[in-house]
């Protein structure tokens, strides 16, 4: 899963037990971020001059009390939104420099979201979901196919290719959502909340799958999270406070 | 899955509300249906009637005589040129005419009025309103005699009946009064009195022998084309003609300015008709398209965070808009085919409420209210209701695209 779509040449099952490498490669480096709200006459510092590196391999949290800067970290990262100052590097590609289209194709290439209420496309199945992406990278019909196929099959939805998001679990629905940020093949994964809307029970399976996809096939994660499960289960927690970096422990 | 089918999918998600924009759209395609169809059959109708009055769709004169039409101006070769137009592609018909001022009087009474003098040789019920309007007699032969066709209410303010002698008088090519007398060989009933009133026809012969005119000279030709959407290109068609050197070739337009005027008067209200109605159909749309974006923004959020562009989010609003105004325009299809049929063959009768001589810029109008369509009319209300559901969709299509996805992300 290491390389990039435009790069990867192998088969798909082939990309999905490939263990990443360049383990010590840096995926994210933030440097003095700073990201300012006006909220009616009072300026909010949702981010306050964080610095921050995510490598290749990370499964990383987020973890602080609402309103930390755990959500506005993720959207910084993932180009959904531009900080007030600083700089921040995804995949060696400088955030700032680019307009909205060149942040999408990063987004496309090179990130992958995984949200608290799944938010998949209602009017498309499991397999298109997932497909969707591929289609916006213009990969050829056969080649999505069997990708997306592979990436099913890894977060177990084989089988339920063909339900809509109204036919599945809440469960479901996540893993369709994992198998959408990861059939790309992205350099990290940005997970906001991902258990927070599942029974405790879903979200321990999820968090398998997860950490398998992690240890297994190389995908770095960066979640954020209130969820002790996913907090037990990060190599590395970031704890956050009032937009600031509290602490930042790495876990065997 | 391509944009296309991803459009096609979202335009059915409230499957009540896209049906009731699309049947907006196809009632906006009747009514505009209606309206164009009944114009061009009414306009066709009125043109045509006012080409069969005397002057044709297209007419040839002298220069100056529509402006000031006295016999001292003429048309020189008009037998020639009139051969050569009806040669060419597109004419039905030509005839060669004199018109002119007259005092007709009788043996008991003067009336002032006008005549057409025409060579029965050349003159059908289908290029001469008057000829075709005969209710008692026939038209004068083309031997040379002295025959005249009259309007019923010439007639009646005469007081002569078929048979009976009239003396017509008038100015020559020299100016100089002259008189010749036409035995009623026929009476005509247009239905509009001024016609009626004051119009006659008289042989060319004589007219020309008592105006002083040599055999081939005439006050204009009058020309009956096919179709007469065609009348300006016919109209330059026959200026090219070497003949016509030196001549005044007008369409209907100029030579019937009061039929033009009425005509494009009407029109005009048409069109505010049809752009009251496509700006009602264009606000549904809007409504629709901005409805339905704004209830997806946390969806076009999440798009926008998977990798689609702005410009891809707005092609994907853009498409559903062309899929709306697609199934819009099947259902105008649909519903407008009984009902354009209905008027194309039948119609609807108002002779109860206009009567049957119900005239509008110096022409009679059709009572039945008809229609036909001409292919350009019907591809313009294609193209126009098409190009305005498209247009309804740019602006909800350009605000999906240029909401920041952080924003669309916190939308519930």
């Amino acid at each position: 899963m290491a390389g990039r779509p435009d790069t990867a040449g192998g088969k798909p099952e082939d990309d999905l037990m490939e263990v990443s490498m360049a383990s010590v490669k840096q995926i994210v480096r933030m440097q003095h971020v700073v990201k300012t709200y006006r909220q009616g006459k009072v300026d909010v510092h949702a981010v306050n001059d964080v610095s921050l590196d995510i490598e290749a391999g990370d499964f990383a949290v987020l973890c602080g009390p609402s309103g930390s800067g755990k959500t506005s970290i993720l959207n910084l990262i993932g180009g959904l939104d531009v900080p007030s100052s600083g700089s921040i590097r995804v995949d060696d590609v400088d955030l700032a420099t680019l307009d909205n289209t060149a942040l999408s194709a990063v987004r496309k290439n090179r990130i992958g979201f995984v949200f608290q209420a799944y938010n998949l496309i209602p009017v498309m199945t499991a397999f298109e979901n997932a497909e969707f992406v591929l289609n916006l990278q213009g990969m050829s019909e056969a080649e999505a196919r069997e990708r997306v196929m592979a990436t099913l099959k890894a977060v177990g939805l084989e089988g339920l290719e063909h339900r809509r998001p109204d036919e599945m679990s809440g469960g479901q629905q996540q893993r369709v959502a994992i198998a959408r940020a990861i059939v790309t093949n992205p350099a990290i994964v940005l997970a906001d909340e991902p258990t927070a809307n599942v029974d405790s029970h879903t979200a321990e399976a999820l968090l398998d799958m997860m950490q398998h996809l992690n240890r297994e096939h190389g995908i770095t994660f960066l979640f954020s999270t209130h969820d002790q499960h996913v907090i037990d289960r990060a190599r590395r927690i970031i704890s956050l406070h009032d937009g600031k970096i509290e602490s930042d422990e790495a876990r065997p | 899955m391509n944009v296309n089918r991803l459009a096609w999918r979202n335009i059915w998600r409230r499957k009540r509300r896209t049906l009731i924009t699309a049947f907006s759209i196809g009632f906006g395609v009747m009514l505009s249906v209606t309206f164009t169809g009944s114009g061009d059959y009414t306009y066709t109708k009125m043109i045509d009637m006012g080409a069969s009055m005397g002057m044709g769709h297209v007419t040839v004169q002298p220069p100056g005589y529509n402006l000031k039409p006295t016999l001292d101006k003429r048309l020189r070769g008009a037998d020639g040129l009139r051969q050569r137009i009806v040669a060419l592609d597109g004419v039905s018909d030509a005839a060669v005419r004199i018109t002119g001022q007259a005092m007709f009087a009788s043996a008991r009474k003067s009336v002032g009025g006008g005549f057409i003098a025409v060579d029965p040789a050349f003159e059908r019920p289908d290029n001469n309103l008057l000829l075709k309007s005969l209710v008692e007699g026939s038209m004068f032969d083309d031997k040379g005699g002295r025959g005249i066709v009259i309007g019923s209410k010439l007639a009646q303010k005469l007081q002569v009946k078929i048979g009976k002698k009239v003396v017509y008088t008038t100015t020559d090519a020299h100016g100089e009064i002259v008189s010749d007398i036409a035995r009623v060989t026929g009476i005509f009933t247009t239905g509009i009195d001024m016609v009626d009133g004051i119009m006659a026809l008289l042989p060319i012969a004589s007219v020309q022998k008592a105006l002083n005119y040599q055999k081939d000279e005439a006050t204009l030709i009058a020309v009956i084309i096919r179709d007469q959407r065609y009348a300006e290109a016919m109209r330059h068609r026959i200026a090219a003609l070497p003949e016509a050197a030196g001549t005044d070739v007008l369409t209907w337009k100029k030579a019937q300015p009061d039929l033009a005027g009425v005509i494009a008067f009407d029109k005009a209200g048409n069109y505010i008709s049809q752009f009251l109605v496509g700006l009602l159909i264009a606000v549904g749309i809007l409504n629709t398209m901005l409805m339905s974006v704004l209830e997806r923004t946390r969806e076009f959020g999440v798009m926008m965070a998977v990798g689609m562009s702005p410009q891809a989010l707005f092609r994907l609003v853009m498409v559903e808009s062309f899929w709306l105004a697609i199934v819009g325009l099947l259902l105008g299809i649909i519903i407008t085919a009984p009902w354009f049929y209905f008027l194309y063959n039948t119609g609807i009768d108002f002779s109860g409420a206009f009567g049957t001589d119900f005239s509008y810029g110096g022409v009679l109008v059709d009572p039945v209210f008809k229609a036909r369509l001409f292919k350009e009319s019907a591809m313009a209300i294609l193209g126009g209701v098409f190009m305005l559901a498209l247009l309804a969709g740019v602006y909800p299509a350009w605000r999906a695209g240029r909401i920041p996805p952080v924003e669309s992300l916190k939308t519930i």
